[in-house]
């Protein structure tokens, strides 16, 4: 490898009302290197990617690339000096179809300004069928699952021949089978030569990618290494700046009476004869490929989808669950897979947490501000959201603080059944570890918790008993320890 | 402050204590409460582009026209800006909650008519008139309300419709006649009731009542969207209709309420200007909608829903209202008045909008 970097960034500082994201950071990128970029949620990972792809301006610093120093003005200008970007926020158009949005900004043209439309179409699902990716390029991408789009949202930078390429999170919405479609796709561009920065916050996959880590913490960048003397644990107290004692705490707890009995529910379609038990205290974890029918599930207990048949009962009792406000009535809670579906940008982080419980601080529709204050305080501290401004929108809190808050919004519902779909996803290491500590408590409680998780180390750890699906049945059902990652992973494929 | 009072009493009681240090002067706790509302004052107007604005507005009108800064002048702006006002209040509701209501005029056209021919064609007494022509506004939002969400058409589309529809209505009810009038061919009981015309065009103390109804109104307006769980609903149906539905928030019956308020506002607003102008016609309130909509935005209430508040509403109402008179006392044509209103509402956006992306309020 070269040694001159074909990227070097010195001492960029970038301030946002209230917080100090980057503070004089360095940071280089060679020739054909992959380079993980690490950090806990508000470090500034994405801030130093977004600069670096033209989406936002630094305050100051330097961006040399290829020897020279250049500002860089805009995404366009950014992709005219071949830098290239996946966001963690999927840059897609929901209304246009998948052609449209790979080739977003560059339609090929037959003569003047007329678009080549039957070329487009056969273009995009060359490329698509270039990256093993089977999805049809004419339908529009609303009607994708976050993580198709998240696929589509790949392809559509893989087919811009940039040369350096800038990844943000992009295994949060996949399975591991399409995890690993990724990164046969990440070294197959590093084979081409293609230098990459990788922003991940899972750190197994560090090895797999990665050339080198950098570790970012507040804004600060701590260290740079080569992967062979990165594992898990250095990083970790690097990222945390402290011990780190146990990733999953798990506690025991003798599950009580079921509160939650399904059977035999069926969406047609989506989901067959699906039979499921809760208990008091008990963690039930559900895991399955894309597809298999998890979220729906949950939907549908939650009263998002409608049920052609079967039978749910709560606490012994049969009900009929229409709506979300059925659903809360009746003591459940449910966060989102994508969080953009379940919190309110614009709102305060006072607000959101209060959204689904506005009954519990209000009285005859008048609301008790005190009593409402006390409680975002009480979850602003619990789980350590920043900046800790209960009047703070939440449109400026960066992803993991914004995952904190919707989890808040259930906590302090009081929901003696809580759906969880993905709960860990965009959120650090360190901060994992308290969320799974709050789980156990609300285990001790007596509430039970449905946790759909594509993270096998985390579902295995976690969950008392998990059940596996595929093509929308429960084919397997393990109680704790009875299974390990590979062996589960199996019977969902 | 309570805590200052705690440690005077205990001083007092002591025997014992010399010169109590801890006493705090009279010039400390002002200088205390001079922060405290310095800071109240300079939150608002970090938030309060539309403050400054109209700050601007009264200070240069100050200067450029002798017959401006007065108190009777000031009334007359309070009366004038009345109508437009509180229809602001219930359209900032509407627009907090992502919808628009384009039919805003012809409810308050309709809505007075209804009153007007109530008192004086059908003899029924001013109570129950007015009473009618709330009633009246009412169902007209509510019907509005169920076509938007049973009906699943966008709040343009269905606002529009309402607005030529209720135009309609209006005109039949009224035989396309100023109510009262000597040319109807329905029985002719009198004019409008005294008591009408003091709603429009009469005084408390000196203040007009227009301005009294119009304050009410926005305290009204104000207590809702923040202190009700029907407000926080708006916002949050604004803000993120899916995200509401997952928390539980009824779509369907915050936009119905929503509508059904704009709809009795708007039977406010006509019955209000119905006693400034003595009649009440089919084709009043023609553009006002606009002009409420002109008002909402000028107050700094994002279009698109999820942010905003009433008070901005009720400040912009009043820039609008001093433009007006301002330019009037200027001599300025009433076509030059509308260019000059374009440019200020732009402006104003232009200025806001930097301001919240410069400070993150």
């Amino acid at each position: 490898m070269p040694r001159e970097p074909i990227l070097r960034l010195e001492a960029i500082d970038k301030k946002f009302p209230g917080v100090h994201a980057l503070d004089h950071v360095d940071f280089d990128l060679y020739k054909g290197e992959t380079h993980v970029l690490l950090g806990e949620n508000g470090a500034g990972k994405s801030t130093l990617v977004k600069i670096l792809s033209g989406s936002l301006p630094k305050d100051s610093g330097r961006i040399i690339l290829r020897g020279k120093q250049v500002e860089i003005t805009s995404p366009y200008h950014a992709r005219s000096l071949g830098i290239g970007m996946v966001y963690q926020e999927l840059s897609l158009i929901p209304s246009l179809s998948v052609a449209e949005n790979i080739f977003l900004g560059r339609l090929p043209r037959r003569r003047f300004f007329f678009v080549d439309w039957p070329g487009i179409y056969k273009k995009a699902q060359q490329i698509l069928k270039r990256l093993n990716l089977n999805i049809d390029p004419t339908v529009l991408v609303r009607y994708l699952g976050l993580a198709e789009q998240q696929l589509v949202e790949i392809a559509k930078v893989l087919s811009l021949n940039e040369q350096i390429l800038l990844f943000d999170e992009p295994t949060s919405a996949l399975s591991e089978e399409e995890r690993q479609q990724l990164f046969n796709l990440v070294n197959e561009l590093h084979e081409r030569g293609i230098s990459i920065i990788y922003i991940s916050h899972h750190l197994s996959e560090v090895p797999l990618v990665g050339q080198r880590v950098t570790v970012l913490r507040d804004g600060k960048k701590i260290a740079t290494l080569p992967v062979k003397e990165a594992d898990e644990d250095t990083i970790i107290k690097m990222m945390v700046g402290r011990e780190l004692k146990e990733q999953f705490p798990k506690e025991e707890t003798s599950p009580g009476k079921p509160i939650l009995k399904v059977q035999g529910l069926e969406i047609k379609g989506s989901l067959h004869n699906v039979d499921l038990t809760l208990h008091e205290g008990e963690i039930v974890g559900i895991f399955g490929l894309l597809g298999a029918g998890c979220t729906t599930l949950v939907r549908a207990l939650f009263g998002l989808e409608k049920i052609d048949s079967g039978k749910i009962y709560i606490n012994g009792r049969s009900v009929t669950i229409s709506s979300p406000e059925d659903a809360i009535g009746l003591g459940l809670g449910y966060l989102t897979k994508d969080r953009k579906d379940g919190l309110i940008h614009p709102m305060s982080i006072m607000s959101n947490i209060t959204l689904a419980s506005l009954k519990k601080i209000s009285q005859l529709g008048l609301l008790k501000h005190r009593e409402e204050r006390r409680v975002g305080e009480k979850y602003i501290d619990e789980l350590r959201i920043q900046p800790p401004d209960l009047t703070r929108k939440l449109m400026y809190l960066s992803g993991g603080n914004q995952q904190k808050v919707a989890l808040s919004k259930w906590l302090c519902g009081g929901s003696k059944i809580l759906i969880f779909n993905e709960p860990t996803r965009g959120i650090d290491v360190g901060t994992k570890a308290e969320i799974f500590q709050l789980f156990n408590q609300l285990a001790k409680q007596g509430v039970g918790i449905l946790m759909i998780s594509s993270e096998l180390p985390e579902i295995l750890a976690m969950a008392d008993r998990i059940f596996a699906m595929r093509r929308g049945a429960v084919i397997a059902e393990y109680r704790r320890g009875e299974t390990t990652q590979e062996k589960l992973l199996k019977s969902v494929s | 402050m309570g805590e200052q009072r705690k440690k005077l009493s205990t001083t007092k009681n002591n025997p014992r204590s010399t010169i109590p240090s801890r006493v705090p002067s009279v010039a400390s706790l002002m200088s205390q409460w001079i922060s405290m509302g310095g800071e109240v004052i300079r939150r608002n107007l970090l938030k309060g582009g539309p403050i400054i604005a109209l700050l601007f507005l009264i200070i240069y009108l100050a200067f450029a026209s002798p017959y401006f800064f007065n108190l009777s002048n000031f009334l007359n702006i309070t009366r004038q800006s009345s109508i437009n006002a509180i229809l602001a209040i219930g359209q900032t509701m509407v627009i907090v909650g992502a919808g628009i209501d384009l039919s805003v005029g012809a409810v308050l056209a309709l809505s007075a008519s209804m009153a007007a021919v109530a008192v004086s064609y059908w003899g029924l007494n001013l109570a129950v008139g007015i009473l009618l022509g709330l009633g009246t506004g009412a169902l007209t939002g509510f019907i509005t309300g169920v076509i938007i969400t049973k009906g699943r058409i966008p709040d343009f589309v269905a606002t529009l419709a309402m607005m030529t529809t209720a135009r309609g209505l209006a005109l039949i009810l009224t035989q396309g006649l100023p109510v009262p009038s000597h040319f109807t061919a329905l029985k002719l009981v009198g004019y409008l009731p005294a008591g009408l015309i003091w709603l429009g065009s009469g005084n408390v103390l000196g203040v007009p009542v227009p301005a009294l109804i119009t304050v009410a109104i926005t305290i009204l307006g104000w207590m809702v969207m923040t202190r009700t769980t029907l407000g926080r609903a708006i916002y949050a149906v604004g803000g993120n209709r899916e995200a509401a539905r997952i928390s539980g928030i009824s779509y369907v019956r915050t936009k119905i309420i929503t509508y059904t308020i704009m709809g009795v506002l708007a039977g406010v607003a006509g019955i209000v200007l119905t006693g400034r102008l003595n009649s009440a016609n089919a084709l009043m309130g023609d553009g006002a909608e606009l002009q409420s909509i002109a008002a909402v935005v000028i107050g700094g209430t994002n279009l698109f829903g999820g942010e905003g508040g009433v008070v901005g509403s009720l400040i912009g109402a009043f820039i609008m209202g001093i433009l007006g008179n301002g330019l009037n006392l200027l001599n300025v044509s009433a076509f030059w008045q509308r260019v000059i209103l374009g440019l200020i509402i732009i402006g104003v956006v232009i200025f806001d909008q930097w301001r919240r992306r410069r400070f993150a309020v």
